[in-house]
């Protein structure tokens, strides 16, 4: 029986189908029924003649042709709605994890030369957390870093720098208590893994796995790495990586060494941002102070160390103080000296400008390029229409002959624009929103009944096809199609006013 | 014999059309006058502008030069609504290929010119007066069983007779009719006619009848003639 439907179908999703359909078939003829209704009422308002209402309802349900406009206009709006909703969302939740990660303010600290001293972290948080509009804050130090699983080094890695070994990530040391509050790292580390593996306790992330027993050997720091990094590795949980990092060396030829050493993989986190889950690790800031420095790790942490790169603040209220917090506290500490000129407070939009105008300029273009359906959709009406008033030259002729004055005539042409565009508009607007609030439902239920995965999860880093209705961009795409259909609809209309009535009415 | 009141009255209608340039004049100058009550039939060979004259009396076609009163007033002088208004309650037509909305039924063609008098919202209200009325009308002409039938399903002469209803709706004063029964075979053009005449007669219409049929002619009360744009005995004078 399967063998007609394909692998993956039956009988039951057919059946799925139809009701789907049938159920749609339903709602369709009650728009058009309120739509009928509404347009009584809005008739009753308008001086118009009678005949303007009744004739161009006859003429529209008695033309099937008719319908080509308003499936046209109902495919328009229905699609414009949709796809602008999914990709509001996408921009949303892209912002939403970026922000994520980012927090809402970043206060950049480049490196210092020797004679100065280092950036004093605790001095520059201690301001920072003064103000009263700042929620939290923690220090960041990052650093660019090679790893490695087990065995691997920088020799190694200098002879075959090809070898698929070794990935560039970006280290990143953080005190994981300021971090839980400032950040979403902590909702990185319960994520559940697609690849990795969570570390063993979320409340002390950097604690040694079980699976490894710190009295045995050396005694070795703890990281954790991005959910794809950590696929990518195939590492599990108590595995050694190395790690190799440049460093400053005044006495090298170049000014700079290597140096390496290996830790402990404590887990795996998933953050939404899959830049984030394939280059990022994170390790203990004194931890990677102490390995930059040249310390063990149970050395107490060298004087005149760099140990912050980067200020992450979290605003209590992000839209109403960013740009103030932003440059008041940059004045406070450089008036204290904590920080100088090269030293950069950012908002975390500024900071990833660039991706976020790449979504917002990739959703403008699909608007643009769905409304040209629109366009096409209100062409289609503007030829039935035209059709339908050399068709009718005889009934033009026969309502002026009964009295009606050209005005009339073009009232009854617009007016079945007007019905094409309000059931289509209607239609579209609703059937448009319903599929954008359920479209994951949708495509889990699709992909279920084809047995073919539509919206693949992991390719995108969201749980489900995110989107957001803006009922203004709803009202927007209604009222342009209207106001579009309206426009196409009059020249026909317009053409029926001037039709001579004589002609139509002559004697063949 | 006392004087009877004119109710459509033209004089000196003359109308030419441009063509590629060149006038090409059709009307050169028709009178005719029409008394109330009166039946006149219109009689001339095709392409005397017979039609055209209808037209300009119809108030369906703007002529060059001349005038037409409807009831004394002059309605080519008078603003496109107050004139669309005259042809919807002062004028009533019936056209030789009857002219129905096809996609209306019997009731509702004859609710036509109701429909573009009132508003949605008067016609609403008076909705069942006004059906009632186009029932009325029907039922009258023997098409009681016809009612919610569209003119597709109609015979001619059912058709001819929801057009005379549909012209008579708002029982006006003067009926033009345009060879009504020139698409009918002679037994069913019979009882349109008897049907017009019964009308006419009963409401004291001034109809104006265009026909070819010399006997039709016959019937009516006075004959003009149409020849070369020209009305031959169109005035009352004659009497």
């Amino acid at each position: 029986m399967n063998s007609v439907l394909g692998e993956g179908m039956s009988w039951g999703v057919v059946l799925q189908f139809a009701l789907a359909l049938s159920g749609f078939a339903i709602f369709a003829l009650l728009v058009v029924f309120v739509a009928y209704l509404l347009m009584r009422l809005l008739f009753l308002a308008v001086p118009a003649p009678a005949v303007v209402r009744f004739l161009s309802w006859r003429y529209l349900i008695h033309r099937p042709t008719n319908l080509i406009g308003v499936v046209g206009i109902f495919l328009g709006t229905g699609a414009l709605i949709m796809i602008l909703s999914i990709m509001t969302g996408f921009l949303e939740e892209t912002r939403r994890s970026m922000r994520g990660s980012l927090s809402d303010l970043i206060l950049a600290l480049p490196g210092t030369e020797p004679p100065s001293r280092p950036w004093d972290a605790e001095k520059i948080l201690e301001v920072v957390r003064a103000d009263p509009r700042v929620e939290a804050a923690s220090a960041h130090l990052t650093w660019p870093c090679f790893l490695t699983r087990e065995g691997g080094n920088s020799l190694m890695m200098l002879s075959d720098p090809q070898r698929s070994q070794y990935a560039f990530v970006q280290l990143a040391g953080i005190d994981e208590n300021d971090e839980k509050s400032s950040t979403s790292f902590h909702q990185s580390l319960i994520a559940p893994p697609n690849y990795g593996e969570s570390v063993s306790d979320p409340t002390r992330p950097f604690a040694p796995p079980p699976e490894y027993d710190p009295s045995m050997g050396i005694p070795r720091a703890s990281v954790i790495l991005g959910d794809q990094l950590y696929n990518v590795h195939r590492l599990s949980r108590g595995d050694f990586v190395t790690l190799i990092i440049p460093v400053r060396d005044p006495e090298s030829e170049y000014g700079f060494a290597a140096k390496e050493r290996e830790f402990v993989v404590a887990g795996s986190f998933r953050s939404s941002e899959n830049e984030m889950d394939l280059e990022r690790v994170y390790i203990e800031r004194g931890q990677l102070a102490r390995f930059m420095a040249g310390a063990n790790e149970e050395d107490p942490l060298p004087k005149n160390a760099m140990n912050v790169s980067q200020i992450l603040i979290k605003l209590r209220d992000y839209e109403r103080d960013s740009k103030a917090v932003a440059a008041e506290l940059g004045d406070t500490l450089r008036s204290r000296r904590l920080i100088d000129r090269s030293c950069e407070l950012k908002t975390w939009e500024e900071f990833r400008g660039s991706l976020l105008g790449a979504i917002e300029n990739e959703r403008v273009l699909l608007g643009i390029m769905l409304s040209l359906v629109l366009l096409v959709a209100c062409f289609t009406v503007f030829a039935i229409l035209s059709m339908m008033v050399s068709e009718k030259r005889r009934d033009i002729g026969i309502l002026t002959a009964l009295g009606a004055t050209p005005q009339l005539s073009l009232m009854v042409f617009l007016a079945i624009g007007f019905w094409d565009a309000l059931i289509g508009a209607v239609l579209g607007a609703s059937t448009g929103v319903v599929l954008a609030l359920t479209i994951d439902d949708i495509e889990r239920w699709l992909s279920n009944a084809l047995g073919v995965q539509i919206f693949n999860r992991n390719v995108y880093i969201f749980d489900s096809i995110p989107s957001v209705v803006t009922p203004i961009a709803v009202a927007a795409i209604v009222l342009g199609a209207f106001v579009c259909t309206l426009i196409f609809a009059a020249i026909p209309a317009w053409r029926a006013a001037r039709l001579e009535p004589v002609d139509a009415l002559r004697n063949e | 014999m006392t004087q009877r009141e004119i109710v459509l009255h033209a004089s000196g209608v003359k109308k030419s059309y441009r063509i590629a340039r060149r006038e090409l004049p059709i009307l050169h100058g028709c009178d005719l006058a029409l008394a109330r009550g009166e039946r006149l039939a219109l009689m001339g060979p095709s392409g005397a502008g017979k039609s055209t004259f209808l037209h300009v009396l119809g108030l369906l076609d703007r002529p060059t030069s001349g005038s037409v009163r409807i009831e004394g007033v002059d309605a080519w002088s008078l603003s496109q609504d107050e004139r669309a208004r005259m042809r919807n309650v002062r004028l009533g037509f019936v056209f030789q290929f009857y002219h129905l909305v096809a996609e209306l039924t019997a009731v509702e063609n004859v609710l036509l010119p109701a429909m573009i008098r009132h508003s949605s919202y008067s016609f609403d209200r008076e909705k069942t007066q006004l059906t009632e009325r186009a029932v009325d009308l029907l039922t009258r002409f023997g098409l009681q069983e016809r009612l919610k039938h569209r003119p597709p399903q109609l015979s001619g002469g059912e058709r001819q007779r929801v057009a005379l209803a549909r012209a008579l709706f708002h029982d006006p004063p003067i009926l033009i009719a345009d060879e009504p029964t020139g698409n009918l075979d002679r037994e069913t053009g019979e009882r349109v006619l008897e049907l017009l005449f019964n009308e006419q007669l009963e409401r004291k219409l001034s109809l104006l009848l265009v026909t070819h049929d010399e006997r039709l002619a016959a019937r009516c009360e006075r004959v003009a003639r149409m020849d070369a744009g020209r009305v031959h005995d169109g005035l009352l004078s004659a009497r």
